[in-house]
């Protein structure tokens, strides 16, 4: 009885001790908030469908968002494929993925900011806020070098 | 003094109406409190006679009476061609049960979701020989067999248990609509060009519809997997 009370304390404690609190977070301030909720939604709208909820892809179809090579070393890119789509091979942590994605122009540069913000900064991802102005400025690029 | 007969008479008129109000009270809370344990266990009734109860699967579609018989709705002769360029038809799944549905590859909208599932689906019938999958691409100008044959290999699964087949589109929408009873045709107006449903059908051995699921839900996916079994240990 003693151990079964013992074992479910030890539990709750490591339970509260994985539950990562806000405070843990790159930016805690309200702007990275509303940027991280908005993004969620959007991210749910526009991207789990294929990314899925917890952003682990799916088989070599659809790669994956958390833990992946290509989103740490990619925003640039990772913000022009977002709003312009991508076509081709992808190489996603050594493994190439070669579904066309397509693009989702009517996004303004704020909600792609947000996603981007959102997908950064979940799961095991964390970069802090990616300002609107910053996602402007790349999105001009990618439209120049198309 | 005659004031003082008539407020005695009327404190005791209201003590007893008061006693009589509390009681009134007292009997109406047991009988909601026995109603409420009636509920409560006609409940748990129902719900342990449905999990106790093992109903058959129900037979889809519209039947006929020949003489003694019962003439069931079964899929249409259907012949298309899967993603290792092998012809597939009703024979390739005789003496076998399968789950059908209908998708394209370039689908973001329910198709993904519809494919998690339906890996689910391959995963929990690994060890289970006769079930198979069949998936409809509503697309075949676009989903040609190198393709299909990319996507599944991608998805990781084997073509002997999960195919996915192409073939004359108007054959893929007729036996969508009156074999599967699933919605499946082109739509200019949706952002992907088509309207089709996520319905996964339920096909038993002697090519029946015996189930419709939402194959966009998970909790529908279980029940699907659930069902699976209980029409393989049917006779």
């Amino acid at each position: 009885m003693i151990r079964t009370c013992l074992s479910l304390i030890l539990f709750c404690v490591f339970f509260i001790a994985c539950v990562p609190s806000n405070d843990d977070k790159p930016s805690g301030s309200s702007k990275y908030q509303q940027y991280y909720v908005q993004g969620g939604i959007l991210y749910t709208n526009y991207c789990s469908n294929c990314h899925q909820v917890d952003g682990s892809g799916l088989g070599r179809l659809y790669p994956p968002l958390n833990k992946s090579d290509f989103l740490t070393n990619h925003l640039p890119e990772v913000v022009c494929l977002i709003k312009n789509g991508k076509r081709g091979e992808l190489v996603v942590n050594g493994v190439m993925y070669n579904q066309p994605m397509k693009g989702n122009p009517a996004l303004t540069d704020l909600e792609v900011a947000e996603i981007v913000t959102y997908i950064y900064n979940t799961w095991s991802n964390q970069k802090g806020l990616i300002e609107v102005a910053q996602v402007t400025s790349l999105l001009n690029a990618c439209a120049e070098s198309k | 003094m005659k004031f003082v007969k008539v407020m005695k008479l009327n404190w005791r008129l209201d003590a007893r109406s008061l006693w009589l109000v509390a009681c009134g009270q007292m009997c109406f809370k047991l009988q909601a409190l026995g109603f409420r344990l009636f509920v409560v266990f006609g409940l748990s009734a129902t719900i342990l006679s449905c999990q106790v109860k093992d109903t058959p699967l129900p037979i889809y579609g519209e039947r006929e009476v020949v003489g003694t018989d019962t003439v069931y709705h079964t899929i249409a002769p259907f012949a298309f061609v899967d993603q290792d360029s092998a012809w597939v038809t009703n024979n390739t799944f005789k003496g076998n049960i399968y789950v059908a549905d209908f998708f394209f590859t370039t689908c973001r909208s329910i198709c993904p979701i519809m494919k998690t599932q339906m890996l689910r689906v391959y995963k929990a019938t690994a060890e289970m020989p006769d079930v198979k999958l069949l998936s409809h691409t509503i697309d075949p100008e676009y989903d040609t067999v190198a393709l299909l044959h990319d996507f599944a290999d991608r998805l990781g699964v084997e073509s002997a248990r999960w195919h996915f087949v192409t073939g004359v589109k108007d054959s893929i929408y007729k036996i969508a609509q009156t074999s599967y009873f699933a919605t499946a045709m082109e739509d200019k107006a949706e952002p992907d060009g088509f309207i089709h449903s996520g319905a996964f059908l339920l096909i038993d051995k002697k090519q029946r519809i015996r189930g419709k699921y939402d194959g966009t839900k998970e909790e529908d996916v279980n029940r699907l997997i659930a069902d699976i079994q209980k029409l393989r240990d049917e006779k």
